[in-house]
């Protein structure tokens, strides 16, 4: 497989260089990183959707929404190692089918964010009372979220199973 | 220990784990899938809890939080089973690495932590009663702490086998 256009110029520049160069330790730490990462937005994040599921709902909505910043945080943390990760080895990841799939399911959550705090959902939300259930619109949303990065998570473990049988 | 170790290597359940015994070659790409889902939500939930009890989140109702328990526990057993898979089907990677005895005292330490929280701090007969005092809060960095020590120590188990093949590389 000849090599792209992109793939060539992400591979002159010196961001590429420094991690192939220091790739023996960068690559292990910025996998703790991602792993880490990733707890905390289901941990966070995957808590919130499941309260506004039906789970723990003495717990008032608006008191389990302050953990979802951290959720971000570990969402960001990720996208950084991701990049990192793609910068390293582009070909590896670009004609990666599982890779490809996360990317989509990336771009579900993200929509599915904007759905949230984009429409009436979320104001309809933190008015509730403890022990209120939530709105089905907003259930549906937090079921999507849920799914989203579990699948997210499945996709980015199966990576290294589904390799294109090429290097570049 | 070399022949225990083979032994283990060639049982009937390492063979289907390493995808060996069967045509369909999936199960150990599932068996660590489950593994990483149950440690999402497994060190991502007790990191929660610990948030909260350090006061981020604060109108959280600790007693509520304990609701939370019972899917961590669930998270714990995926873990306890997926784990003990990997170790039948790799043993000599795992029983020959220091690492790995580290991780499993840390197993011990974090899950014993998620247990003291839940009885000491979330189900406290006067949870919510009282301020959260700093035992409460040791406890929860204890946590915080194990659970990075733990993912960390779960990560480099993969790597530090590979520098024990091959040598560690010269740039650390």
């Amino acid at each position: 497989m000849e090599m792209a256009a992109w793939e060539a110029l992400i591979r002159s520049t010196a961001f590429h260089a420094f991690i192939r160069a220091n790739e023996p330790w960068l690559w292990p730490l910025c996998e703790i990183l991602h792993y880490l990462g990733l707890s905390v937005l289901l941990g966070t994040v995957g808590l919130f959707d499941l309260r506004v599921l039906g789970m723990a709902r003495a717990i008032p909505l608006r008191a389990i929404h302050r953990l979802v910043p951290w959720g971000i945080g570990g969402y960001l943390l990720n996208l950084m190692t991701g990049v990192v990760f793609f910068v390293g080895h582009p070909d590896q990841y670009f004609y990666n089918n599982a890779f490809r799939l996360k990317v989509l399911f990336m771009a579900v959550a993200g929509l599915n964010v904007v759905a949230f705090y984009g429409t009436s959902a979320f104001r309809e939300l933190a008015t509730l009372e403890p022990e209120a259930e939530a709105p089905v619109s907003a259930k549906i949303i937090a079921g999507t979220s849920l799914g989203m990065w579990v699948a997210v998570l499945i996709c980015g473990r199966l990576l290294t199973f589904f390799r294109p049988p090429f290097f570049h | 220990m070399d022949r225990l170790l083979a032994f283990i290597e060639g049982s009937a359940p390492a063979l289907w784990v390493r995808g060996e015994s069967t045509e369909w070659t999936f199960v150990f790409p599932i068996v660590v899938t489950l593994h990483t889902i149950g440690m999402g939500f497994l060190a991502g939930g007790s990191a929660a809890i610990a948030l909260r009890i350090l006061g981020f989140a604060p109108h959280i109702p600790l007693r509520a939080m304990a609701r939370f328990l019972p899917l961590l526990w669930l998270a714990f057993a995926v873990n306890a089973v997926s784990g003990i898979l990997l170790l039948t089907a790799y043993p000599t990677k795992a029983l020959t690495n220091p690492v790995f005895y580290l991780k499993v005292c840390l197993i011990a330490f974090a899950v014993w932590l998620v247990y003291r929280i839940g009885a000491a701090v979330l189900r406290a007969p006067d949870a919510d009663k009282r301020p959260v005092t700093a035992k409460d809060k040791l406890l929860a960095v204890a946590s915080l702490a194990s659970w990075i020590a733990l993912i960390t120590a779960g990560r480099l188990l993969a790597y530090t086998h590979k520098w024990e093949m091959l040598g560690i590389p010269a740039i650390i």
